[in-house]
C-alpha cells in the first residue's frame, strides 16, 4: 500500500511532516473545574477536570501530596464499526494510567496535599493519535482549572511507513502496521515525559521519528499557548477589565 | 506549516461500514510547467516553486491534459516518444489504479521517466481544482468534471503563454469541455494533427466503434457466427465461486501445446485441465478466470479435442531442458494409455475473466499477399512467439513493412463472434531473423532490461581509476591477506571473476583453505539508485554473444573482478581443514588481497595433470583438489545428486558474432574441484547468516521432486528394464550410479532425464517457510545459499550483507525488518533468475539456428519419447531436442503402433521398430516452410 | 450531586411557588436550546443537543441485520445512553450504569412505542429491506456530556435531531443468494434513505416541587422534586409514552392535568426544536 505517493503527499493529502488541522475549545463542559475540547483532524476528545477537592476515598488520601485520578473513556460512537465498550478494559484502564502518569508529572501536586483532582477524558471520535489528543485536552482543562502546573505536556505521534517518518498518524495509517512512537514533553523544560512506541525500528531511523514527534509536540505547545491566551483575553473581557 | 482546510469524504466498502476521511487541500502544489509566469521569487512567495518543473520549457509546445480512458486504452501510444509535454491529474492516476494495474504502473513509470515530460499534478488536493460530489452526481460524472476544472486551471493559470488541450475519447466530457471554454480534442485527431501517420497504427479501437469491427467480419463473412459461450456477469461469479459451483484460478497454457490449459484452484485443491480453443474461451495464459467442472463423464474427451482442433501447430526442434520448470507438463497417462481404471483429472471450462493478464506480445504477422490499393488500412494476423498465445487481429497502413518484422502488438478485445482477438499494433524490433532482432525479442520476451545504466546509477560508482586505499587498509574490520597465495579458475575470458581461493598447509599438517568472494557490498550501499538497479535485475544474463550486467561495467570487469596481480577487496570465508577435509574451524572476514594468477579451467587442470610442474601454485592447486574429491565422495554418500546437463558451447566469431563452432561443455576436475569449495563456502556462510537471523535469511532450496514428477523417468527406465529406487535423494542417486548399459553415454543419459524431473532451486526467505522445508534435495544439504558470485547476482549481495551484519560489522539494512518486502525480494530474484535462464536457452537455441542454417548435418540422436506418428529425439552434441516425423503430417500414423509398455513404436508389418533411448541416425536442415520463418528440421537418415 | 442549603432550598422552592424560578425563568419555561447536527461524521447522523448547562450527543448508526421472527416485516432500533464521567466525577467506574440504564428504558418507551411497533417515532417497517432475510438496525447511542438536570427532555430532543440528520444508503438484495443466511447486498454510494421524522415525539418531563410542577429543572431543582412526569408527544398532540419517576404518589386528576399542559408546553418545543434542527441542518449543507 502506498502511503506517501511520489509527489510526496499522504493519502489525505498532507506532506508527511504535517500535523493535521488543530481545534481547542476551553470551557465545553461548564459544570466542570476546568474542560477543554481537542480536536487532531478527526480525532476528538473532551476532558474535564474536578478538583482539587476533597478526597473522596479517605484511605487514598497522602498528606504530602494531591491525589490525582484519571479516567478515560471512548463513547460507543467513537470508531467505525460501532461496539459497546466495556469500561475498564485492558485498553482504557492503560491509556488512563499513561495519562495520569503523565500529568501528574507536569501537577505541582505538593501545593495542594490531601486533595483530589480527577481527570475525565472522553473519546468522542477516534481517528488515530486518541493517546495524544487526550493529554492534550486533558492538559488545557487542567490549565482551565486554574490548577498549579511545571509547564504544559503536550503530545504528538509520529511513525515511519514506505520509508518515510510521517508525523501524527492517522487511523488508517496506524493500522498500516508501522511503528507508532507516541512523545510527551515538557515544552519549556525541554524534558520528555512520555514515550511509547509499538513494533520495531532500526535505532538511527528511531530517532529521526521521535525527534519527529517532538517537533510535533512543539507545534501543540505554541497552538495550545495560542488558545489559552485567547481564553484569558475573553475573561478579561468578561470580567470588563 | 498547516495550510489546508479540512472536510470528509465518506467511501463504503463490501459491508456498510461509514469511513471518514480528512481530505486536505494544499496551496503548494505547483503547475510543473517551467516558463510559469507566477513563479515562485523572492516577493512573490506564493507563487508556483519551478525547481520541481517537469514540462517542456518551450511555450510553443502544447500541454497535454489527458481524460482517464485515453491513458487506459491508448498506454502504448503514450509511451511512444511523440507524446509528450503531458499533465497527468492526480484524479486520472487514481482511477487507473483502481481499474488497471499494469496500465498505472506503465503511467507511473512514464511520469518517473527523467526523459519524458510527464508532470504528476495532484488536481485533487489543490484548493483551486478540487470538486466535491454535486447531489445525484455520479463518480465518473464528478471525475470528468474535476477533469475540466483541472484543465481549466492550467488554461487560467498560464493565461496566454502556453496552449493547454484536453484530450479526451468521450463525446459527453469532449462537448462538455467546449462550452465551458476549454480546448479538447480526441485522440485520434491529436494525433493526426502531429503529422506522423506510423502513429495511427498505436491507436486503440475502442471496442464500442462497431464500424470497424464490420469491416473485419466484411472480409470472411462464413466466420460472422459466435464462436464462444458468452462470459458469465461478475455477480453471477461471484456468487458461484461463493457456492462452490465454479473455481478460480490463474490460467496457465501449456507452453507445447496451446490448446491446453491449467487452472490451479485452491477450492479443490488440484489443477483443473482445460481442452481446446471453445473451452479456454477467450482466456489468455495469467489471466485469472472462474472454471466450471465439466461431468465426470466427459473427463476424458480431451484426446480427440486436443489433436482435432484446428491447424498447424506443431512443435518445434528446442533446447534439451534442463529441468522441470523447461519441459512440457508431464500430462496424465490416460492421454496416451486410455486404461480406464487409472483416475482422471477433472476437466473444466473458463466460464468467465476475473482479471485479465493482458500485456504486449513479440512476435510477426502471418504471412499474406498484399492487399490490392495499398496504403490504406489493412488487415493482419499477428503470430506471437510464444506459442501460448493466440494470434492477434491487428490493422495496418503499413502492412508491406511489417511482413518481414518482428513486431510488439497488444490486444485490446476479444468478443463472441471473433475467433481471435483484436489488437494494435506498438512498435517494430527489426528484421526477422536478424541476430540483434531477434535477440531482442528473447530479451523482451523475458524482461530483461538491457537499457544502459542510468546517470544515476553511474554516479554511484566510486571514482576511476581505482585502487585499496591506505584506508582500506588500516580499516579495523579488513584483514590484510595480501601475503596469501590466491589464485582464481574460470572458463577462459572471464573478466568478472568473483571468486578467488588460497591453499595454505599448516605446520600441525592441517591446511588453511580460504575462498576470496569479491566485496561487493563495499561499492553497492543499500538504498542507492545503484542498489535499487541491480535489485531489480536481480541477476546478469548471459546470452551467447553479450552480457547483460546486473551492475555497470567499471565494476563488474575492474573494481571488483579479482584479477590476478592488483589489489582487491574481498568477503573470505577461512577453514582449517584436516587432510581428510574435516573442517576445524570456520571463520569470516572482510580482506584485502592480491590474486597472483587467474588461472583458466583448461590451464588448471593442465597444470594439475603435468606432473614435471612443482611450482607452488600448482601444488596448492593440487592439495585443493585432493581436499575437494574428498568432500565431493562425502556430499555424494550423503545423497547428493550428481546431475548431468546437455550444456552446449559455441564458438563465436569475433568480428561477425556468428557462431562457428558448437559443442558439448566439457566438464574437467578443475571445475569440479572450483564448484565443491564454492559449495562449501555457500553452506557455511547459510549456516552463519540463519543462526543470527533466524526469520530474515536468504537461503536457496530445492524441492524434493514429487512422484508425479519423476514418473515419465521411472516410465522410461521401465521400458529399458531398469528399475530406479527415488524414495530419497540418495535412494536415486545409488540407483542411478548402477544404471550402466552397454554405452557409455547411457548413464550419463538417464542422469539427463532425471535431471529434467526436477523443478529448479528458489531463493526464500527463512521467515517463510520451516526448517524442514529449507531443504536443497539435489545437493542434499539442509541449507543452502549464494554468496560466491555477488558480482553477477543479487541474491549474493543480499547474502554478504546478512553475513557483515552477523559479524557485527555492518549494520542490518532496514529492508531486513519489513517481511513482505524481503518476500517481494527474493520472489523477484527467483523470477529473474528463472528468465535469465530462459534468455541464455532462447538466445542458444537462436544461435543453433543460425549455425545450421549454413551446415547440414548428420548426426547421431538418441530416442527420449515415443509419439503415435513418431518420437521425440535428443541430440546429445548439439544439446537440442526435437520431433522426428515418421508419417507425413495429418496422417495419425496408421502404419505405426505404438506399445506404450515398452516404449516402441513398430511398423504394422513389424519390420522395423524404434524403442526409448534407442540410438538413430538423423539429419538436421534449416527449412523455411513459409517465408521469413526458418526453423530446424530433423529426419531420419 | 446537590449540596443545598436550607435556605437556598426555600429559596427555589418560594421562586417556584410565584413562578419565578431563580434562573428567572417561568414554570413552563425552557431553558435555551441549542442544537448542532452532523457531530459525529462517522455515524450515519448525529446531533449534539444543549439545554441550558445540560450537554448531550445522540448518534445514529445503521447496522445490516436480521428481523425478529416475531416481526419479520421489520427492522429493529436500540437506543443506549452513557454518562461520561465529565458531566459528574460520580459517574466514573460503573457509578453511571443505573441511570443510563433508567435513561435508556426512559427513552425507549418514549419514543419507541409498543412491542408492535404500533405508536412509533420511526415506522420500523420503513427499516425492512426484504423481509424475514434483511433489515436494518438501528442503534441510537447517546452521550451525556454534562449534566445540569433535565436529561430525558435534552436526550429525547438529540435523538430527534440526530434521525432528523440521518442518511442510511440505499440498498438492493442480490437474487443469487437463496436459502443461505448471510444475504448478499448492493450497496449504493450515492442514494440515500432519509427519515421522515415528522411523527418523532418531543419528551416534556414536568417536576414536581411542592404543590407546583416546571418544566426543564436544573438539577438544583430536580434535587427538590417528589415526584416527575414524562410525557412523549408528538405533532398531532398524541401522546406516545409516559414515565413516571419519583417516590411520591400523585393524584389522577392531577396527572390529567399535567398531561394536558405537557401537551400545550409540547406544541412550543416541538416548534423550537424543528426549527433550531432545520437552522443546524442548513448550516451544514452551506459549510463545506
Amino acid at each position: 500500500m502506498e502511503y506517501v505517493n511520489p509527489e510526496g503527499l499522504r493519502l489525505d493529502g498532507r506532506r508527511p511532516m504535517e500535523m493535521r488541522q488543530l481545534r481547542a475549545e476551553i470551557g465545553v463542559v461548564s459544570r466542570a473545574d476546568g474542560s477543554a475540547s481537542f480536536e487532531m483532524g478527526n480525532t476528538k476528545v473532551i476532558a474535564a477536570v474536578y478538583g482539587p477537592r476533597e478526597v473522596q476515598n479517605r484511605s487514598q488520601q497522602m498528606n504530602d501530596q494531591a491525589l490525582v485520578r484519571c479516567e478515560y473513556s471512548m463513547a460507543n460512537f467513537s470508531t467505525g464499526d460501532r461496539r459497546r465498550k466495556t469500561k475498564g478494559d485492558r485498553r482504557s484502564t492503560e491509556i488512563s494510567l499513561v495519562i495520569r502518569q503523565t500529568m501528574e508529572a507536569c501537577i505541582l501536586t505538593n501545593l495542594m496535599p490531601r486533595s483530589q483532582i480527577d481527570i475525565y477524558v472522553q473519546v468522542l471520535q477516534a481517528d488515530g493519535g486518541t493517546r495524544s489528543a487526550c493529554i492534550n485536552a486533558a492538559t488545557l482543562a487542567l490549565a482551565d482549572a486554574g490548577i498549579p502546573m511545571r509547564d504544559l505536556v503536550t503530545s504528538c505521534s509520529a511513525g515511519y511507513l514506505n520509508s518515510t517518518p510521517l508525523l501524527d498518524l492517522n487511523y488508517l495509517e496506524d493500522s498500516a502496521g508501522g511503528a507508532d512512537v507516541t512523545v510527551g514533553i515538557l515544552p519549556k523544560l525541554d524534558k520528555v515525559t512520555l514515550l511509547q512506541m509499538d513494533a520495531k525500528l532500526p535505532m538511527d531511523i528511531f530517532e529521526n521519528v521521535m525527534q519527529l514527534a517532538v517537533e510535533g509536540c512543539k507545534a501543540v505547545d505554541s497552538y495550545i499557548r495560542e488558545i489559552l491566551l485567547e481564553n484569558t483575553k475573553t475573561l478579561e473581557i468578561h470580567r470588563g477589565v | 506549516m498547516l495550510k489546508s482546510k479540512a472536510f470528509s469524504r465518506q467511501t463504503r466498502q463490501g459491508k456498510v461500514v461509514k469511513e471518514v476521511r480528512e481530505h486536505y487541500l494544499r496551496d503548494d502544489i505547483y503547475c510543473g510547467v517551467p516558463y510559469c509566469y507566477n513563479k515562485k521569487t523572492e516577493d512573490n512567495d506564493k507563487g508556483c516553486d519551478i525547481s520541481s518543473a517537469r514540462l517542456s520549457d518551450s511555450p510553443s509546445t502544447t500541454i497535454l491534459v489527458l481524460d482517464t480512458n485515453v491513458v487506459l486504452n491508448q498506454i502504448d501510444l503514450l509511451e511512444n516518444p511523440a507524446m509528450d509535454n503531458v499533465v497527468v491529474l492526480s484524479v486520472v492516476l487514481s482511477e487507473v489504479k483502481n481499474k488497471n494495474i499494469a496500465v498505472y504502473n506503465r503511467l507511473r513509470a512514464l511520469c518517473s521517466n527523467s526523459l519524458r515530460k510527464f508532470y504528476v499534478f495532484s488536481n485533487e488536493h489543490h484548493k483551486d481544482t478540487y470538486v466535491t460530489a454535486m447531489a445525484g452526481e455520479s463518480p465518473n460524472d464528478r471525475n470528468d468534471r474535476a477533469i475540466r476544472k483541472a484543465a481549466k486551471w492550467y488554461q487560467d493559470h498560464l493565461g496566454d503563454a502556453a496552449s493547454v488541450l484536453l484530450i479526451t475519447n468521450d463525446r459527453e466530457n469532449k462537448k462538455k469541455a467546449i462550452e465551458e471554454g476549454i480546448s479538447a480534442e480526441t485522440i485520434e485527431c491529436y494525433v493526426k494533427s502531429l503529422g506522423q501517420p506510423e502513429l495511427l497504427d498505436l491507436i486503440v479501437q475502442p471496442p464500442s466503434e462497431d464500424v470497424i469491427m464490420d469491416d473485419v467480419e466484411d472480409l470472411r463473412p462464413s466466420k460472422r457466427k459466435v464462436i464462444y459461450n458468452e462470459h458469465k456477469p461478475m455477480s453471477e461469479i461471484t456468487s458461484g465461486l461463493l457456492r462452490g459451483l465454479l473455481h478460480q484460478g490463474k490460467l496457465r497454457v501449456n507452453r507445447f501445446n496451446p490448446f491446453e490449459a491449467y487452472v490451479g484452484s485452491e477450492s479443490i485443491g488440484d489443477e483443473i485441465i482445460i481442452y481446446g480453443r471453445a473451452n479456454i474461451n477467450r482466456a489468455f495464459d495469467g489471466d485469472i478466470v472462474a472454471v466450471e467442472l465439466l461431468p465426470q463423464e466427459q473427463w476424458h474427451e480431451e484426446k480427440s479435442l486436443a489433436l482435432a482442433d484446428e491447424e498447424d501447430e506443431e512443435e518445434d526442434v528446442h533446447l534439451a531442458p534442463n529441468s522441470a520448470d523447461d519441459a512440457p507438463r508431464v500430462m496424465n497417462q490416460g492421454q496416451t494409455a486410455p486404461e480406464e481404471t487409472k483416475p482422471s483429472r477433472p476437466t473444466g471450462r473458463v466460464v468467465g475473466i476475473i482479471k485479465r493478464n493482458w500485456h504486449s506480445y513479440c512476435g510477426s504477422l502471418e504471412p499474406m499477399p498484399m492487399p490490392a490499393g495499398d496504403g490504406g488500412r489493412a488487415h493482419a494476423l499477428f503470430v506471437s512467439k510464444d506459442r501460448r498465445f493466440p494470434k492477434i487481429r491487428i490493422q495496418t497502413r503499413q502492412l508491406g513493412n511489417l511482413l518481414d518484422k518482428r513486431i510488439i502488438v497488444a490486444v485490446d478485445s476479444w468478443d463472441r463472434l471473433s475467433r481471435f482477438p483484436t489488437g494494435h499494433y506498438v512498435r517494430t524490433i527489426g528484421e526477422i531473423g536478424d541476430r540483434d532482432t531477434e535477440t531482442e525479442v528473447v530479451l523482451i520476451e523475458n524482461d530483461i532490461d538491457a537499457r544502459p545504466f542510468s546517470a544515476q546509477v553511474l554516479a554511484c560508482l566510486p571514482p576511476l581509476p581505482w585502487s585499496v586505499s591506505s584506508q582500506d587498509l588500516t580499516n579495523p574490520i579488513r584483514q590484510d591477506l595480501r601475503h596469501l597465495r590466491v589464485c582464481s579458475v574460470d572458463p577462459p575470458g572471464c573478466k568478472d571473476i568473483d571468486d578467488a581461493l588460497h591453499c595454505m598447509p599448516l605446520p600441525n599438517g592441517n591446511f588453511e583453505v580460504g575462498v576470496h568472494i569479491a566485496d561487493v557490498t563495499n561499492f553497492v550501499h543499500p538504498g542507492t539508485p545503484l542498489d535499487d538497479e541491480a535489485s531489480q535485475r536481480g541477476t546478469s544474463v548471459y546470452l551467447v554473444e553479450r552480457r547483460i550486467d546486473m551492475l555497470p561495467k567499471p565494476l563488474t570487469e575492474d573494481i571488483c573482478s579479482l584479477r590476478s596481480d592488483v589489489e582487491r577487496l574481498a568477503f573470505s570465508v577461512i577453514w582449517e581443514m584436516t587432510p581428510d577435509a574435516e573442517i576445524i574451524s570456520t571463520r569470516y572476514t572482510k580482506s584485502v588481497i592480491k590474486s597472483c594468477a587467474a588461472l583458466s579451467y583448461v590451464e588448471a587442470q593442465a597444470r594439475m595433470d603435468d606432473s614435471r610442474l612443482v611450482d607452488p601454485i600448482t601444488s596448492d592447486l593440487r592439495n585443493l583438489n585432493k581436499l575437494a574429491k574428498i568432500m565431493r565422495q562425502r556430499r555424494i554418500d550423503r545423497g547428493a545428486l550428481t546431475l548431468a546437463s546437455a550444456e552446449v558451447k559455441f564458438q563465436i566469431d569475433t568480428e561477425t558474432h556468428d557462431p562457428l563452432d558448437i559443442g558439448m561443455y566439457q566438464i574437467r576436475e578443475a571445475n569440479q574441484m572450483i564448484e565443491e569449495f564454492m559449495l562449501a563456502a555457500n553452506v557455511a556462510v547459510a549456516e552463519q547468516i540463519l543462526k543470527h537471523f533466524p526469520l530474515c535469511a536468504l537461503l536457496r532450496r530445492h524441492p524434493s521432486p514429487t512422484k508425479e514428477m519423476l514418473e515419465p523417468l521411472l516410465r522410461t527406465a521401465e521400458a529399458v528394464g531398469l528399475s530406479l529406487d527415488v524414495t530419497s535423494s540418495k535412494a536415486l542417486a545409488d540407483s542411478l550410479d548402477r544404471a550402466k548399459g552397454d554405452d557409455p553415454y547411457f548413464n550419463k543419459l538417464i542422469r539427463i532425464l532425471a535431471t529434467r524431473c526436477m523443478t529448479q532451486a528458489v531463493y526464500f526467505c527463512s521467515g517463510d517457510l520451516s526448517p524442514p522445508e529449507y531443504l536443497h534435495y539435489g545437493l542434499a544439504s539442509l541449507l543452502y545459499t549464494h554468496f560466491t558470485s555477488p558480482i553477477r547476482r543479487y541474491a549474493d549481495v543480499i547474502v554478504h550483507r546478512l553475513l557483515a551484519a552477523s559479524l557485527g560489522i555492518y549494520k542490518l539494512p532496514g529492508v531486513f525488518q519489513d517481511r513482505p518486502k524481503l518476500t517481494s525480494i527474493s520472489d523477484n530474484l527467483n523470477y529473474r533468475h528463472r528468465n535469465a535462464q530462459m534468455a541464455s536457452r532462447a538466445s542458444v537455441e537462436l544461435h543453433t539456428l543460425i549455425f545450421f542454417r549454413k551446415r547440414p548435418t548428420d548426426t547421431e540422436a538418441r530416442i527420449v519419447k515415443i509419439r503415435s506418428n513418431g518420437f521425440i529425439v535428443f541430440v546429445p552434441k548439439y544439446g537440442i531436442e526435437g520431433p522426428v516425423y515418421l508419417t507425413p503430417k495429418g496422417d495419425k500414423g496408421g502404419e505405426w503402433t505404438v506399445d506404450e509398455k515398452q516404449q516402441k513404436i513398430r511398423k504394422l508389418d513389424g519390420s522395423v521398430s524404434y524403442g526409448v533411448l534407442g540410438t538413430v541416425r538423423i539429419h538436421m536442415e534449416v527449412v523455411e516452410p513459409q517465408p521469413n520463418r526458418p526453423k530446424l528440421q530433423l529426419t531420419l537418415v | 450531586m446537590v449540596g443545598l442549603s436550607v435556605g437556598e432550598k426555600n429559596f427555589i422552592k418560594g421562586g417556584i411557588a410565584q413562578d419565578l424560578r431563580n434562573d428567572g425563568r417561568k414554570r413552563l419555561t425552557y431553558r435555551p436550546i441549542y442544537v448542532e447536527t452532523g457531530v459525529i461524521p462517522q455515524a450515519n447522523g448525529s446531533a449534539r443537543v444543549k439545554l441550558g448547562e445540560t450537554d448531550v450527543i445522540a448518534s445514529v448508526k445503521a447496522e445490516l441485520g436480521k428481523p425478529r421472527v416475531s416481526h419479520p416485516d421489520q427492522g429493529k432500533v436500540y437506543i443506549y445512553v452513557e454518562c461520561s464521567p465529565t458531566a459528574e466525577p460520580s459517574f466514573e467506574r460503573r457509578g453511571g450504569d443505573e441511570l443510563s440504564t433508567e435513561l435508556s428504558i426512559a427513552l425507549e418507551r418514549s419514543l419507541l412505542g409498543g412491542k408492535s411497533g404500533a405508536g412509533a417515532g420511526i415506522n420500523p417497517a420503513s427499516l425492512l429491506i426484504k423481509e424475514g432475510k434483511v433489515c436494518w438496525d438501528l442503534y441510537v447511542d447517546c452521550l451525556v456530556i454534562s449534566s445540569d438536570g433535565n436529561l430525558l427532555d435534552a436526550l429525547g430532543a438529540a435523538i430527534k435531531a440526530a434521525l432528523s440528520n440521518t442518511g442510511i444508503p440505499r440498498v438492493q438484495v442480490r437474487e443469487a443468494a437463496s436459502s443461505d443466511e448471510q444475504a448478499d447486498v448492493d450497496v449504493s454510494d450515492e442514494e440515500f434513505l432519509q427519515f421522515d421524522t415528522s411523527g418523532v415525539p418531543v419528551i416534556v418531563t414536568l417536576t414536581k416541587v411542592g404543590r407546583h410542577y416546571i418544566v426543564d429543572a436544573t438539577s438544583e431543582e430536580e434535587s427538590l422534586m417528589s415526584s416527575a412526569v414524562s410525557i412523549s408527544v408528538n405533532r398531532h398532540g398524541m401522546i406516545c409514552g409516559l414515565t413516571k419517576r419519583g417516590g411520591a404518589g400523585l393524584d389522577p386528576s392531577v396527572i390529567l392535568d399535567m398531561i394536558s399542559v405537557a401537551k400545550h408546553v409540547s406544541e412550543q418545543l416541538l416548534n423550537k426544536l424543528d426549527s433550531e434542527i432545520e437552522a443546524a441542518e442548513r448550516a451544514n449543507e452551506e459549510e463545506p
